[in-house]
This record gives C-alpha cells, structure tokens and sequence, in this order.
C-alpha cells in the first residue's frame, strides 16, 4: 500500500511541476511580450523623430513588439496549471479547513468524517471532470476560436481536460485510501497538512 | 405567473441597452401576457460566468433568455460578420433589417441552430475612445486598443494598434489601471462603462460607421417549445424584424446623449471627414473585404454573396418599417 | 419550500459543512450544487454550468496574478530578499513591540493596493512574512491575524477593482470615489497600528522585542534590501505607470526575483522542485475556493436571496440611520459567505436606490460616495470577522501549525478596530467627503 502512495505522490508531484513549468513558460511569455512592446513604442519614437528611421522601421516591420494573444496564451495556459496543480493540492491535503468544532468529536467520528468528506470531494472532482469533457465535446464542434490567435477553443479545454482527469483519478484514490484506513485503522496517508514536506 | 423566464445579460441594468430595449421589450412582453409571463432579470452576469459564455448559457438553459454579443464567441457565427466589416454600416435600423432578413433567409438553420432568436441587431457607428488624440491611423501604432470582436481586431492590427480582446463590462477597470490605452466602442455604451472620464479624446467617422457589432436576444429553444401556444403568440409577436429594427434604432439613438456627456466634460472630439476616411482610412482596412471573403470561402461560405444581399437589404430599408411598440 | 427559504437555510448548512472540517471550496461547492439542485427540481442546470465555469474560473486573466506572486513569493525567501526586508523593517522597528508586525500591514497594504484582491494579497504575504515573522518571535495566531487584517487595506487603496464596479453600478465618478477613500484608507492603517499596540501590550509574549540597532547598522540593512527594492520599483512602478497589467507585473516579479534568487545561489534544482509544488498547493487551494464561491453565488443570485433580505430591510420602516446600520450589518453577514465583487453586484442594484431616497442631509453624490466607502470597508471587514471569513481561512490554511483559535483570538483587535472606524465614518461623514470639492 506504501509503494502504492509513493507513487500516486510522485505522479501528483509531476503534474505539479509540469503546471510549474508551464507557468514559468507563461511567465516567460510574458515578460518577452513587455520588452517587445516596450522597443516598440521606443522604435516608434525614434522614428516619426527621426533617429535612425531607416532602422527602427525595419525593426517594426521585423515584428519587434508585443506577443500577439499574450493575453489568450496565459488565460489558457493558467487553466491548466490550475488543473494540474489539483492533484498535488489533495492528495497532500492542501485545501483549507476549519478543525476547531472538530477537535472536541471523539477520534472515530473524526476518521468516520475524513472517509465522509474524502467521498464527497472525490464525486465533485468526478463530476467537474465529466461536464468538462462535455463543454470540450461542445467547443470541439462549434468553431469557436479565440479572439486573437484565432486557435480553437477546443485546445485550452483539452489540456485543462487532462489535468481534470487526473484530479478526479487522485480523488477517487484519496477517498479509497480513507476507506481502507477507516477499515483497517492502519495510517497509510498523513492526516495533518502539509504532510509532504 | 405560469411561465418565470430568466433573462441574463453583462450589462449594469441602467445602461442604455437594458433600460431602453431589454426592460421596454420584457415589460411589453409581460403586459401582452397580461401576467402570464413574468421575466426575471439578471444583469452584470449575476448568475455567474463571463460574458463569452452567454450564448452557451442559454444553450443549456442556465438562463432561458440571454442578450448577448455575436462577437464574443469568435468562429462560431461565421455569417453575422458581414456588419463587422469596416465602413460598411452607417444606418442601425437599417442594418438591423438587413440582419433579421438574412436571419431568417440563411443564419436561422446554419449559425443559429439550436438557439431560438428573438431579435438581431448592431450598434451605432463604432469609434475610437483613446487616452491620446488619434487623427490619422499612424497616430494608433503601438497603441494597446480594446476591440471586440474579431474583425475588430484585425482592423485593429492593420491601423498598427495592439489589439487587446476582452468584452465590454472589462473596459473600465483596463483603461483605469492603463491596461488600455483606449477602446472600440460605440457612444451609447460610454457612460455605461465610465469611457469618457477615463479618456479625454474620441475619434468618430462621418458617414459609415468604422465597423458595427452585431447582437442577439436569444431563447432556449426548448423553453420556448415547452410553452402553452397562446405564450409562444405573445414572444412571436415581440419578436422578428420590427423588433430587431427598434432595438438597433433605439441604441443608436442612445448615441447623441452619451456623445453630449463627452462634449460637456470638455474632451476632445475629432470627427474624421468622409473624404479624410477614404483617404487615410480605406487603403488600410478596405483588405479586410478580401481577407473576409477568403476566410468564409474556407469554410465553404460565399461572402461576396453576404456582403452584396446585407448592402441590397439595406438599401431596401423605409422608415415605416420602424414599427415595433409604435 | 420556497426558493427564498433554500436560499436562507442554505448558510446554516453550509456554515454546518465549515465546521464540519469540510474544506471551505468544496463546502460552497456542495451547498450551491445541492441549493440548485433543490431549487430545480434536478440537476440539470447545476451540471450544465459545469462545463465551462471550472474552465472560465481557472482561466480568468486577473486571477493568473495568484500563482505568479507565489512563485515570486518563493524565489524572493530563497534569495534572500525576504529575510533583508524584514532585516530592515527590524533593525528601524524591532525595539519596539509589534513594530514589525506594523511594518507588515504597510507591506501587506502596499502589495494589496496593486493586487486588487485581498484572498490573494493574504496569500502572497502569508509565503513572504509569516516565516519572518515567526523568526522575530511573533506567536501563529497573531501574524496570521496581522497578515489577513493587513491583506484587507488593499481595496482601499487605487486602483481598486471593487471601487470601479460600483462606480459603474451607482454612475458615480471613479476619480471622486478614488479620492474618497484616501483618509479612511488612512484612519485604516493608524486603526490597525493602534490595534498592533493594544495587543501587544495584553500580550508581550506575542511579539519579540531587540535592542535598538545603531544608526549605521540600520543604514547597512537598508542598502541590503536594494534587490527587492529593484524589484518592488519595477512591478509598482510599472503598474502604476500603466506600463503593465497587475498579472504582467506579477510575471515582471517573478523573473526577477528568480533571476535573483538563481544568481545569489538559494535557487536550485532541488529548491526549484520545492517552489513548484508548494505553489502548485497553495494555488490550487485558492483556486478552488473561488470556483466553489463562483458556483455559491449564482445559487444564491438564482434564489433572489440578497435581492430579497436587501428588499427585506428597505420594508422595515427603520430612519435613514438605522437603514443604513441594517445594511452594512447585512454586509458583514454577507461577508462570510460571498466574495466581494459578488456581493456588491447583487445587492448594490437594489440597497443604493434606497439609500439615495432616504435624506441624510448632504447633497445626493456626497451620499453616494460616502456610502460606497462604507460598504467597501465593511465587505472586506466581513472576510476577517470570526467564524467565517475568507482571509481569515486561507492564511490560516497556509500555516499549519497555529491552530484556527489562535487567529481568530488574535484576529478580533483589527475587526475592533475596523468597527470603530465604520462608526466613525457613519457619525461624521465629512471624513470622508473631506476632500471631494
Ligand atoms: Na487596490
Ligand atoms: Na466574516
């Protein structure tokens, strides 16, 4: 059951960091995009003033500027960072929680409770992942495109998608693992936050 | 009541449009119900969402009426594009005749199928609201501009602007933070949004509007199916040509009060000559028609065919048309 | 039962489900879920929203600044530049009691001001300045408080979003409203520096206190926080000069903080790792929490429940004052289960006609602008007033040692503080109006 945890962990822990690879790419993006357009009003300056028109000019017509749909590239890119960070944030139990009533319960309510909780977040999960495939399903055929870049729609919802599934999938294994610890009373996973590190 | 219907919009209810066409229509429904209906209003996108997804709220039901613009869900009308092109509108009632017509002739089995739609329209002329004075399309380069809708942007891109996509209710809170420095709009929808106390300078056209948005009053078609006939009567008999002519008449009537805003605050309005327009403007955005045409025949669309039956249509308009409400 | 009644019972229930230890997004996500559901008759119209809510909430432009502050929230503790920050701020305040703790309310107002978000200020400064905090002996509770009070002065702050929306809503000038909020954004940081000194005072164990630094070792420690300020200068700045968005600024301050850090030698691989993950958790936990408020909130707009209760207390016959204390007692309700921008985009349509009927004895724009204050700083009150309150749950969530408790003991000196001031500015509007010509 360990090695079975370890790897969930570990497969979490990359999707985390591919959603922090992408965010650093978005955050790349980004910063490229600023340099461009800030040379661009520069360039545009030195050319209605006069200071090596020949050159700025070219530089403009080279495409120095800003990265067009930077705005598109980041809405779309976050929505899967996002995703994919999901699975890390519960299989570790990241998301916040109020323990002050809970603290006073007996310790078997308390288990009975995480098994309770670990179920219903695992059928939202499920079910945020189901009606994505169908807003996808609906984006795949209605032509819809982004306002800029003019790429699909149906692209951002096919990477978000992904990281949907696999957020769903860590879920269900929670809510399981809960199960079995309640069954069993063995602990396989740490209930406190902030476990992982 | 027998029948609630929610009505869901991204406008603040006292802007132009909800108060002067959506709240007029939904009364006028209710009273020719005499009760019956009762039309739940929700604006600013209180049920949650983003404008882009209105049309696909009313697809699903999530709200049984929803006014939205075609331009936000870009590639997915394909054909109501034909009154986005540059300088192609300059009469609203006279567009939105032509837009209903060709509605119902070609859009109603293709682009709109699935929704039922009670009204189509466009805007006033579209002009630009910028933070600098904008004379000449050299003056926009580098300029971050707002526009929305596809076209728009590409018009955008050809003056040497920055085209920044985003719909209308984001235009304030852009311009404040100097996200933007300026917006595509038409007049009627500045105090809405705070537009000419956020920019000193306005750049209008004389003639032809530089493009037009276009509008839909959609209805879930299966709400609509699930009403008593006698209801239904009292939606068809609101809906259709005479209205779309109201509502695009009436929002550009909106124009010259909210320009008046402009004037009394002391900003700088320049008005662009037809003849500076043909001169300065066209060489640059008169390559949309082609690129336009080349685009729709992608998609197996004729868009000659579009632009030449929207100009018939709208050469065919008379004011006694004009009579929804009347 | 009514629509109006599923609307009303559902805060108990989801009050039930917090407390429950259930977390916080997936108990509003529940709770709207279930609301619709019952509402409806089935589910059909919760589950259709699902398709592309999740997806437009993850998406939303203005909420990228999130993950992008935590990253660089991260790099600028690995390279050092949160420690000299707070290495500065102790060595001109840390003889004082609680002077640090002041330092980082001005930080968190500072931050909070370009943000536009207080869940995401909090967050932000819980990563930077709770560690800190902590090494300069300040107890859990008392800096999670500080940094969830702090996280709430942004709004006031321009440019604030929430500000801009009711401006639009009540056709007000933004430019007036602005300057409105200078003097009680004022009384706001002098209220919680107060509050600071009360606290430390019944509680000196709460806050360390050090010998005072000589001059020259105060100036050593300022010019070693050059690299934030560096930092800081170019975000601000370009910010405020309208070179950037808030999220181009964030991703501005990320890289460099990064570039700092990789140059100083704390970011590596192994450390790089660490900065993902734990931006990965924080993130999504944010994330989430929004969705499940997104999908709360159009349960309750659905209901008419804010339309209703707002309705509710026009109905009551009460004086000018007494509608007026009702409704920002509203707010504060409101405050713990809604978001800012939701609350003021349901209830403002229908409290501000009233408002502007009833007569207070000031012109109609200056009670508009002194009542938009108001309701500004009584919903950001609503997100740190114990049991329930947003800030109060996220910093909480991002400090896993201090126990709920601890803040929300600590937490009641800022919303005593916050009270006085709300009196205040109701008992004499002119401080608010003060500089409006
Ligand atoms: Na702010
Ligand atoms: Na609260």
């Amino acid at each position: 059951m360990q090695s079975v945890h370890r790897l969930v962990l570990g497969i979490a822990r990359l999707m985390a960091m591919l959603g922090g690879a992408v965010l650093t790419l978005l955050i790349l993006i980004t910063c490229i995009s600023i340099l461009g357009r800030a040379s661009n009003s520069v360039l545009h300056a030195m050319a209605s003033a006069g200071i090596l028109p020949g050159m700025a000019q070219g530089l403009i017509d080279a495409g120095v500027g800003a990265i067009r749909g930077d705005f598109e590239m980041v809405e779309a890119g976050m929505a899967f960072c996002i995703f994919a960070f999901l699975p890390f944030c519960t299989v570790t139990g990241g998301h916040a929680s109020v323990d002050v009533f809970t603290n006073f319960l007996p310790r078997g309510v308390n288990r009975v409770l995480e098994v309770l909780i670990a179920a219903l977040f695992a059928a939202v999960l499920v079910v945020i992942a189901m009606q994505l495939n169908e807003g996808f399903a609906r984006k795949l055929n209605s032509g819809q495109t982004s306002l800029l870049l003019e790429f699909p729609i149906w692209w951002s919802y096919a990477l978000s998608l992904f990281g949907a599934v696999m957020s769903a999938a860590v879920g269900v294994y929670v809510a399981l693992v809960r199960l079995i610890e309640l069954l069993t009373g063995r602990a396989i996973m740490p209930n406190a936050v902030g476990a992982d590190h | 009541q027998e029948v609630t219907l929610t009505l869901e919009h991204f406008l603040p209810a006292q802007a132009n449009v909800p108060r002067l066409v959506l709240d007029v229509w939904a009364d006028k429904v209710e009273a020719d119900s005499e009760g019956r209906i009762k039309i739940e209003r929700y604006p600013t996108m209180q049920l949650g969402g983003t404008p882009p997804e209105l049309i696909d709220h009313v697809q699903d039901g999530i709200a049984d009426i929803g006014w939205t613009v075609v331009g936000y869900t870009p590639g997915r009308f394909p054909r109501t594009e034909v009154f986005e092109l540059p300088f192609m509108v300059e009469d609203a009632r006279a567009a939105s005749y032509a837009f209903n017509k060709m509605y119902q002739e070609q859009m109603a089995d293709q682009d709109f199928a699935g929704l039922h739609i009670l009204g189509t329209w466009v805007h006033g002329p579209g002009l630009f609201h910028t933070k600098d004075p904008v004379a000449k399309p050299a003056d926009l380069q580098g300029m971050k501009i707002r526009g929305g809708a596809r076209l728009v942007n590409d018009l955008l891109t050809r003056v040497g602007a920055e085209p920044i996509g985003m719909p209308v209710p984001a235009v304030s809170e852009a311009l404040s933070k100097g996200v933007l420095d300026g917006t595509t709009i038409p007049w009627e929808v500045t105090p809405a949004v705070k537009v000419s106390e956020l920019v000193g300078n306005h750049t209008e056209f004389e003639g032809p509007g530089l493009y037009t948005l276009t509008f839909v009053l959609a209805m879930n078609e299966d709400t609509y199916a699930s009403m008593p006939e006698d209801l239904q009567a009292v939606l068809d008999a609101n809906s259709g040509v005479d209205f779309s002519i109201f509502a695009g008449g009436t929002q550009a009537d909106a124009d010259a009060p909210a320009r008046k805003i402009a004037v009394e605050r002391g900003n700088n309005i320049m008005t662009i000559s037809a003849e500076q327009a043909q001169a300065d403007w066209a060489p640059i955005v008169d390559p949309i028609y082609a690129s336009w045409i080349a685009d729709m025949e992608g998609k197996g669309i004729d868009g000659q065919a579009l632009i030449d039956e929207a100009k018939k249509l709208m050469s065919e308009y008379t004011s006694d048309m004009d009579t929804w409400g009347k | 039962m009514s629509n109006l009644e599923i609307g009303i019972l559902s805060f108990p229930f989801l009050l039930g489900l917090i407390f429950l230890r259930v977390p916080i997004g997936l108990a509003m996500f529940s709770t709207g879920f279930g609301g619709m559901w019952l509402v409806m008759g089935n589910t059909r119209l919760p589950m259709a929203q699902l398709k592309d809510l999740a997806y437009t909430t993850f998406s939303n432009y203005s909420l990228s600044i999130v993950p992008m502050f935590l990253l660089m929230g991260y790099f600028a503790t690995l390279g050092g530049m949160s420690q000299a920050l707070f290495k500065a701020a102790e060595s001109f305040l840390g003889h004082r009691r609680g002077g640090v703790a002041m330092a980082a309310i001005g930080a968190c107002a500072g931050f909070g001001a370009i943000c536009g978000s207080s869940l995401a200020t909090a967050a932000t400064m819980s990563r930077v300045a709770l560690p800190e905090l902590k090494s300069y002996g300040y107890k859990g509770g008392f800096s999670t408080a500080t940094l969830a009070a702090g996280g709430t002065l942004g709004i006031l702050i321009p440019p604030s979003v929430v500000l801009v929306i009711y401006a639009i809503l009540t056709e007000q000038n933004i430019a007036k409203l602005f300057l409105a909020a200078f003097i009680p954004g004022i009384l706001a940081a002098i209220g919680y520096m107060i509050a600071v000194s009360i606290y430390v005072r019944r509680h000196p164990d709460a806050a360390g206190v050090r010998e005072p630094v000589p001059m020259s070792e105060r100036f050593q420690a300022l010019i070693n926080v050059w690299p934030v300020l560096l930092v800081f200068i170019a975000v601000v700045g370009g910010i405020y000069g309208g070179i950037f968005t808030p999220t181009e600024g964030a991703a501005v301050g990320a890289l460099g903080t990064g570039i700092i850090a990789l140059s100083s030698g704390g970011l590596t691989w192994r450390t790089l790792i660490d900065s993902f993950t734990d931006t990965a958790r924080s993130s999504a936990m944010i994330f989430f929490i929004v969705l499940g408020a997104a999908f709360y909130n159009g349960f309750l707009a659905r209901t008419r429940v804010p339309q209703e209760l707002s309705a509710w207390v026009v109905d009551l016959g009460l004086s000018p004052l007494m509608v007026l204390a009702a409704i920002l007692v509203l707010y504060l309700i409101f405050g713990c289960f809604m978001d800012s921008l939701s609350m003021i985009l349901l209830t403002i349509p229908i409290f501000f006609p009233v408002i502007s009927a009833l007569d207070f004895g000031m012109s109609a724009e200056h009670v508009a602008i002194w009542f938009g204050i108001l309701v500004l700083i009584v919903v950001e009150v609503g997100l740190i007033t114990p049991p329930v309150g947003m800030n109060l749950f996220v910093i909480n969530a991002m400090d896993p040692e201090t126990p709920m408790v601890e803040t929300y003991k600590a937490v009641l000196y800022y919303v005593v503080s916050d009270l006085v001031r709300v009196v205040l500015l109701v008992a004499f509007p002119a401080i608010t109006l003060f500089l409006i010509p």
